[in-house]
């Protein structure tokens, strides 16, 4: 693992803790603010269209609805969801934006979610081996995972796995790659498929039973609607999210190199292994600033609206370190990311040369 | 009637939290009600300010609208108010000024709040509560009550500690009292006095009314008039008299060692006031604690609460009052005892839910954190 010299990591650090003194000594009014009122938005737009796909007369409004219900997903899973369960809002005290009380609109159980997420994977970000959210333990993106031959296949995986997003993410605890390979059997995960079973079953009751037979003469179009809201939903994570640690310069890490870490070395882990990508306001919202994956890594708990404000200040640190700071558009960095899939889709021999 | 209700309630939970994700299906809506008219929000009650009045150079009273579904209060019974400063939300609970008889009649709420200068919540409600302003606010809470049956009556009321009292009064004054009442009031100085003009009408509501206000202000050069054994002993039929201490520390502990010389039972004694504790118990042994669901170890120190001690520690536990008030940060302890530090109360070994802000470790605690 390329790093930096003592001096370096020393720098790094009391860099990033100044930048994040400075944003945590400033939380306030409008950040409680922004929340709320996307709180609002999101509202809106699902009670919208939960209203508009079974009363739309017209193919219009249908698919207006559609887009309500989807956006409405959208940003309640990325935006308010993701970052409240971070702590990010912790501070203002409000049971409504709770971290350890949040429950989110996915077949994800937060209790599973902030284990796997908040602990696993942002303490051991892409260390191979430690951090499961590296692949998913379904698709191999770098040589430190052996070559078999089902990998050839992969990229119809990844398809798959982005279709049925909310679906893997809920059964991503079940390490169903440790459970093929008999590390561990069934029983051990019976605590946890209760909850997902629990949580993932309102969801598909709510989606594809009560809403359709509640307006039961249109209840196939309230279905299909509800339908390709949470495909949209599923897409559109599932990108984002792949572009946030699997683009072609993020870096990977071996346990071994991550014993005994200082915090500049976790800093500077955390860094190396994400990648933003940039693009306007919005996108940056729908993506709940996930846009800015490097800043949310190095301070997950800041309220994630502040990380466009954050970013150029880290840049500059990095910049004065040496350090890469893996950026481009949204357009650039998702095509590194399904170049990487295909890429290590074949043995390591094979694409050697590439490297 | 009420097994229907509950069994309403459990459906209509239970549908919440699979079409929603919330416990309270109103939650989920409050966000594009509250804007609309805040009284309507469904999830938490929120009241209105009617209007304010000035009380004194430091104290105003701030009358408020609960929303319909407020259940009311009793006499001397407290509410706790939330209020979001600079995007954090902040608990304080305050007495009800008022008779209930009041608030059924015209629907509104009295409470007195003196300005702590050095404070956070009390300055900032001076300041920036505004008529039509709107707050969060609970149901009313309390034992501060009136007996079942008449009989006389003391109060002793040191400053602000006067609010609750002025509750009972009012009570009093509407369901025409006969037994004797006697109200020693303390105060600083002519000008620190709460409610002068409402204890001007309620001593011609209330004929067997005696009061005595004790001004400590007496000149220049004067020690300072306290509460004293004479003021008591001139009480008729002392032994029979429910005795009520609203007021700062000091006065309540001269005031109970004179009731309990002079032999008033102790079930006829009752006691309220709020104020952040000044001198946390010192003497209690600290501990190790294990916050299981955040996996990390805290050493607290004796005498720090497990909410000092979680937030030293870069954790940010729910909390309210942190005065023991309130529950917002009441929490499982699955093992280890813990003192209440206002109460000294002390904990069984086993599992149970404690308050973090007034709770001292005694030895190893693990708490569900």
């Amino acid at each position: 693992m390329k790093t930096l010299n003592e001096t370096q990591l020393q720098r790094l650090e009391t860099g990033l803790d100044a930048i994040r003194e400075d944003v945590v000594s400033d939380l306030g009014e409008r950040d409680a603010r922004y929340i709320r009122r996307i709180i609002r938005l999101q509202r809106s737009l699902e009670v919208a269209g939960r209203i508009l796909i079974p009363l739309s007369l017209t193919p219009v409004g249908f698919v207006a609805g559609t887009a309500s219900l989807s956006l409405a997903k959208i940003i309640e899973n990325m935006e308010i969801g993701h970052n409240v369960m971070h702590g990010q809002y912790d501070w203002m005290n409000d049971p409504a934006l709770y971290s350890q009380d949040y429950e989110w609109d996915t077949a994800c159980d937060s209790n599973s979610w902030r284990r796997t997420h908040n602990y696993e994977h942002h303490t051991y970000t892409n260390i191979i081996g430690k951090d499961r959210d590296y692949g998913y333990g379904l698709l191999r993106l770098s040589n430190d995972t052996p070559w078999r031959w089902r990998n050839l296949f992969q990229f119809a995986d990844y398809v798959g796995l982005s279709v049925l997003f909310q679906w893997g993410v809920g059964l991503h605890e079940l390490e169903y790659e440790k459970l093929l390979s008999g590390e561990i059997s069934l029983r051990d995960k019976g605590g946890f498929l209760k909850e997902f079973f629990r949580k993932g079953g309102r969801q598909f009751f709510k989606d594809y039973v009560f809403f359709p037979l509640l307006t039961f003469p249109v209840a196939g179009k309230v279905l299909l609607g509800n339908l390709s809201a949470n495909l949209a939903r599923n897409l559109w994570a599932s990108t984002i999210i792949f572009c946030g640690h699997f683009t072609e310069q993020a870096a990977t890490f071996h346990e071994a190199d991550c014993e005994n870490e200082s915090k500049g070395q976790w800093y500077y882990r955390q860094l190396t292994g994400s990648s933003n990508f940039t693009g306007g306001r919005w996108l940056h919202l729908l993506s709940g600033h996930l846009s800015y994956q490097i800043e949310h890594h190095l301070f997950p708990d800041i309220p994630a609206h502040r990380y466009p404000e954050m970013a150029p200040r880290v840049q500059a640190l990095c910049k004065d370190l040496g350090i890469p700071y893996n950026t481009g558009s949204f357009g650039r960095q998702y095509a590194t990311v399904v170049k990487r899939i295909l890429r290590f889709s074949l043995p390591e021999r094979l694409t050697r040369q590439a490297a | 009637m009420s097994a229907f209700n509950a069994q309403r309630i459990t459906a209509m939970q239970w549908l919440s939290r699979q079409l929603l994700n919330q416990d309270v299906a109103g939650r989920y809506f409050d966000p594009l009600i509250e804007p609309l008219n805040p009284r309507w929000a469904l999830g938490r009650m929120i009241a209105t300010v009617e209007r304010i009045e000035d009380e004194t150079h430091d104290t105003r009273t701030f009358v408020l609208r609960p929303p319909r579904r407020w259940r009311g209060f009793l006499a001397g019974q407290h509410v706790t108010l939330a209020l979001d400063i600079n995007g954090v939300r902040h608990h304080r609970t305050f007495s009800l000024a008022c008779a209930p008889e009041t608030w059924q009649r015209e629907g509104l709420i009295r409470i007195t709040i003196k300005r702590t200068p050095e404070g956070l919540v009390t300055p900032w409600m001076h300041k920036n509560l505004y008529r039509g302003g709107a707050l969060e606010i609970s149901e009313a809470f309390g034992n501060f009550l009136l007996p079942d049956v008449e009989a006389p009556l003391l109060y002793i009321a040191g400053g602000s500690g006067i609010t609750p009292i002025l509750s009972h009064l009012e009570s009093l004054a509407c369901r025409e009292y006969t037994a004797p009442i006697t109200l020693i009031y303390c105060i600083r100085s002519a000008q620190d006095q709460i409610g002068a003009q409402q204890l001007e009408q309620l001593q011609h509501k209330l004929p067997l009314l005696n009061c005595q206000i004790i001004r400590a202000d007496q000149g220049e050069g004067q020690p300072p008039r306290l509460l004293q054994a004479s003021d008591i002993d001139s009480i008729k039929n002392i032994q029979a008299r429910h005795c009520y201490l609203c007021g700062p520390t000091g006065l309540m502990a001269v005031a109970t060692t004179l009731l309990e010389t002079r032999d008033v039972p102790e079930e006829q004694v009752f006691q309220t006031f709020f104020a952040p504790l000044t001198n946390p118990l010192t003497d209690t042994a600290g501990g190790a604690v294990t916050l299981m669901r955040s996996n990390r170890e805290l050493t607290v120190d004796s005498g720090q609460s497990l909410l000092e001690a979680a937030e030293s520690a870069g954790l940010s536990p729910r909390f309210g009052c942190r005065m023991g008030i309130c529950h917002q940060c009441s929490c499982r302890k699955t093992t280890g005892t813990v003192v209440n530090r206002n109460t000294g109360h002390v904990s069984g070994p086993g599992e149970e839910t404690i308050q973090l802000c007034v709770s001292v470790p005694q030895g190893p605690v693990s708490l569900d954190l």
